[in-house]
């Protein structure tokens, strides 16, 4: 079953779990355009089988500092409102079948993954949180204002 | 979701399209069919839509829309038979059916299923034009040629149908393979390859060019598509206004991409409603005008390079210059000020301004809110323009120019802060290096203003509005200032490091939080697979907060603008008037009352003096003789408060500014100086000389003004540069040979003492070193105004203002 396959990868320096129903594939990116004035997730621009990809930064999103982008390294690419964003990550493990259930997030999240994350789930003995890629789009207002 | 119900979606889907456009295309062969109800060519190809419709229907089990497409072809075929005449009434009888059959593919296709109802109405009102017809027409004139023309018709169209997404999809494809052969040639190029290899692949990337336009025209439709819906809309309104308009279209055989065509749809439509609303006059206007009554308002499209235009035009009353700047006033999106300052093509566009209608009052038509600016917006949206082409009194012509697809533009790439920018070039009005000699910057205030060829523009930094800092690899010798017009009457300078080239852009909206920045309109992909941002020029502008209005920049309006400025604060103006002689002459407007025109009967002359009798009040003329002839007369009235002198003048040319400069006449006379006016010398008529020669003698000099005699002036000074501001001080000056008695003499020498002997008249000597000889020196320095005229206060006893 689809809804059980998982992308676990390293973002803003913690491992999550992606469904991979959200998740339109993995590339890697060049050295990104800059869109000077945008808001601060923002790391660039970079084209893709000519569509152009909005690069986000996960780690500003939950409230960390940005983390500049280096050749080569890969990233999550989602649709988003038929836009098509990639999201920084700091490692990508593996694509996996995940068979435990998802679970109500326990214990007290930072604010910024508070936001992003939607449940929690077992895999291999760890907790991994499950989020959403398109929550990565926006800032929470506050942070946006 | 079963196989056949699928089958079955796509079909149903399939007829809603034909049927969408069929029944537009029915509406305006209906309409021409109707105003030329001969022409068989027309009737049939109707027939033929309406037979189409009702068998596709019948084939999907549509008895509603079956039935009204049957009703309609029945009543068609009786007048191809000649058994049923082509009338008014037949038109709007099918016209109704068409309607219906809209109205029921749209719950179609939102339903999916055909809504129970009846439709009895339409079809009966059809049958009942028949009964209501008049007299039966000629059958002779109507040959039966049913049969072939249907099967004409399928061999005609040998085409099929393909889902958009489908073709975007076809579209995106292919400019990947022109992306991914760019950078194949890049290291071909670099690898230094065999030069069979070269060929191979050069004719791979000429069948990939070949593909790349094949696919782009699979996008393309023809623009009668566009027109197909006019005929019926113009026929509709018309009726409504009781008007009477013949309509007609050209070019329909023109190209236009298919998004393109949907957003020019609706500015069209306005367009064309706004020709029958506002432009074409009333029946009893037209006749008026002698015009034909029936209007003609004429549709077309040509093409001309990678552009489209549609024109517009209709003969109707045009547009009113005046009568539209008046109307921007009262609606408050005009200051009076800001109208003088207009040329004759700004006060058309003031049909563009937000807020503005051109109805004397709202009609049901003109009142739906949505205005020209809306039409520019819309067009200006898709990288088009808006054109007026305006004869007043005989006529508007409305031109749309649009680039050929919407997702290409041309663009103009720029480099700042070490990285690429494209501007639509559309909104680019010029391009200048900024060490060019007609540039010059400055800073003002902490804003940067570029004056170019007499014209201000605030001038903006690409880095600073993006809030980067140059890069140290630029060089400064490129620098380089785009003029950008975004919007009808603003316009700025934008500075960048370097312009690149012009490219045919791809645009792409950009994610949302981007175009949120309001600093960008879209993303773009040059050959090089970097991606660029393309940089909303009109939205750099409200960031920047500045005020980019034309209006009152240009040094032209500045003069008017400080002219204006002056009559506010009193400021001298000067009123420019031909006299009798034809000669161009101007006098301070201060002095003049008012100007009469009198009839010349009204002049006489008395004991030497010409009189002007005005009302019951009689006042002396500065004239040499009586006016010759009977008719009018121009008095210009000047008043000093004491008495009324009138100048007789041809005609009121002007009020200007008074020149700063004035060159002095030599010596005091009707002519003060000489000064240049927009070039011209003009005359400077001085109203002092004017009223002191008609004072003496006429009334009682009860402010006599002191004389003042200037001695020993050998060289003229005391004429040319001390007598004129003498008189300005209130004295008349007398020449030293004059026999007059003076109240006081200016000794222009120092020597001069031994001649005081005029009697009792004070002495003033003006020597001409500014040092003073010593402490009791008398003498006054000769460019010392203040103590020169505190001198002859004193020795006057006061007099002298």
């Amino acid at each position: 079953m689809m809804d059980k396959l998982y992308l676990v990868a390293r973002i803003a320096d913690t491992r999550v779990a992606l469904r991979s129903r959200a998740i339109n594939s993995v590339v890697t990116v060049g050295t990104p355009v800059e869109v000077p004035a945008a808001p601060p997730h923002v790391a660039g621009l970079f084209a893709l089988r000519s569509r152009v990809f909005t690069l986000i930064d996960p780690h500003v999103v939950v409230g960390l500092p940005s983390v500049p982008v280096a050749p080569g390294q890969r990233v999550v690419v989602v649709d988003v409102a038929e836009h098509g964003y990639a999201l920084l990550a700091d490692e990508i493990e593996d694509v996996c079948f995940i068979d435990a259930p998802e679970t109500r997030v326990t214990g007290k999240l930072l604010p910024g993954w508070a936001r992003v994350a939607d449940a929690m789930i077992e895999h291999e003995g760890h907790s991994l949180l499950v989020v959403d890629p398109s929550h990565f789009i926006t800032l929470p207002a506050q942070r946006a204002a | 979701m079963g196989r056949t119900d699928t089958a079955m979606d796509d079909l149903l889907n399939d007829f809603l399209a034909e049927t969408a456009e069929i029944l537009a295309e029915a509406g305006g062969a209906l309409v021409a069919w109707e105003a030329d109800p001969a022409d068989r060519a027309q009737l049939d190809a109707i027939f033929r839509l309406v037979h189409t419709i009702k068998g596709s229907s019948g084939f999907l089990a549509l008895p509603r829309v079956t039935a009204l497409a049957h009703a309609a072809e029945d009543a068609l075929d009786q007048v191809r038979r000649g058994n049923r005449p082509a009338n008014a009434a037949l038109v709007t009888g099918v016209l109704g059916i068409v309607d219906r059959l809209s109205q029921l593919c749209a719950t179609l296709g939102s339903k999916g299923a055909e809504p129970a109802g009846d439709d009895s109405d339409v079809i009966g009102a059809l049958a009942a034009a028949e009964d209501m017809s008049e007299a039966p027409a000629e059958p002779a004139e109507i040959q039966l040629r049913r049969d072939d023309d249907i099967v004409t018709d399928l061999q005609g169209w040998r085409s099929i149908r393909v889902p958009l997404p489908l073709l975007d999809s076809v579209m995106t494809g292919v400019t990947d393979i022109v992306l991914a052969r760019n950078e194949f040639a890049r290291m071909l190029r670099e690898s230094g390859a065999d030069p069979a290899l070269i060929a191979a692949f050069d004719r791979l990337s000429d069948s990939i060019a070949g593909m790349r336009q094949s696919v782009s025209q699979m996008r393309m439709q023809r623009i009668d598509k566009l027109f197909a819906p006019l005929p019926r809309i113009v026929r509709d309104l018309a009726q409504d206004l009781g008007k009477k308009v013949r309509f007609a279209t050209s070019g329909g055989e023109v190209e236009l991409d298919r998004e393109m065509m949907e957003n020019i749809r609706d500015p069209l439509i306005h367009i064309v409603r706004n020709a029958i609303d506002h432009g074409v006059e009333a029946l009893d206007g037209r006749v008026a005008a002698g015009k034909d009554v029936t209007a003609t308002i004429a549709v077309s499209a040509r093409q001309s390079g990678n552009q489209i235009e549609i024109e517009v035009r209709d003969d109707g009353r045009g547009l009113s210059p005046d009568a539209l700047v008046q109307k921007a006033i009262s609606a408050r999106i005009l200051s009076a000020a800001d109208a003088r300052a207009l040329t004759p093509r700004e006060k058309l566009e003031l049909i563009f301004r937000p807020g503005f209608s051109t109805a004397a009052k709202i009609t049901s038509i003109s009142g739906r809110g949505v205005g020209m600016d809306i039409v520019k917006a819309n067009v200006e949206k898709i990288g088009g323009l808006v054109e007026l082409r305006n004869d007043e009194g005989r006529g508007l012509a409305v031109v749309l120019r649009v680039p050929m697809t919407l997702t290409i533009i041309s663009g103009l790439m720029v480099r700042a802060a070490g990285q690429y920018f494209a501007i639509p070039r559309g909104a680019v009005r010029e391009i200048l290096l900024e060490t060019s000699d007609t540039v010059r910057i400055e800073r003002v205030g902490g804003g940067e203003i570029v004056t170019v060829r007499g014209e201000q523009f605030p001038l903006l930094r690409l880095e600073t509005i993006l809030g980067r800092t140059r890069d140290h690899r630029d060089d400064v010798e490129d620098r380089a200032l785009v003029l950008v017009r975004p919007g009808q009457g603003h316009s700025y300078a934008l500075s960048v490091a370097a312009i690149h080239d012009h490219e045919e852009l791809v645009i792409k909206p950009a994610a949302p939080m981007i175009m949120a920045t309001g600093l960008y309109a879209g993303t773009t992909l040059p050959d090089n697979g970097r991606p660029v941002l393309l940089l909303d020029v009109q939205g750099i502008l409200a960031a920047a907060a500045i005020d980019a209005s034309e209006a009152g920049r240009s040094l032209d309006h500045a003069v008017e603008a400080e002219a204006a400025a002056a009559a506010a604060r009193n400021a001298a103006q000067l009123l420019l008037f031909r006299d009798i002689g034809g000669r161009t002459r101007g006098i301070r407007l201060s002095v003049i009352e008012r100007v009469e025109e009198v009839p010349a009967l009204a002049l006489f002359e008395s004991a030497g003096q010409i009189q002007a009798q005005i009302g019951d009040d009689i006042f002396p003329v500065h004239a040499a003789k009586l006016p010759e002839g009977h008719g009018t007369l121009k008095l210009l009235r000047l008043n000093d408060g004491q008495m009324v002198l009138c100048y007789p003048i041809e005609e009121v040319v002007d009020i200007v500014r008074l020149p700063d400069t004035v060159q002095p006449a030599a010596a005091p006379g009707l002519v003060a100086g000489i000064a240049l006016v927009a070039g011209d010398p003009v005359e400077l008529v001085d109203p002092f000389w004017l009223m002191e020669q008609y004072a003496r003698g006429a009334v009682a000099p009860a402010a006599r003004q002191p004389i003042c005699r200037i001695a020993d002036d050998h060289d003229g000074w005391g004429d040319n540069f001390l007598a004129p501001i003498l008189q300005s001080a209130g004295y008349r000056v007398v020449a030293e040979t004059s026999g007059e008695t003076a109240d006081v003499m200016l000794c222009l020498t120092d020597e001069g003492a031994a001649r005081a002997g005029d009697g009792d008249v004070p002495v003033i000597r003006l020597r001409a070193s500014a040092a003073a000889a010593g402490p009791d020196d008398e003498t006054v320095y000769r460019y010392d105004r203040g103590a020169l005229l505190d001198a002859l206060r004193r020795r006057t006893g006061g007099a002298g203002a």
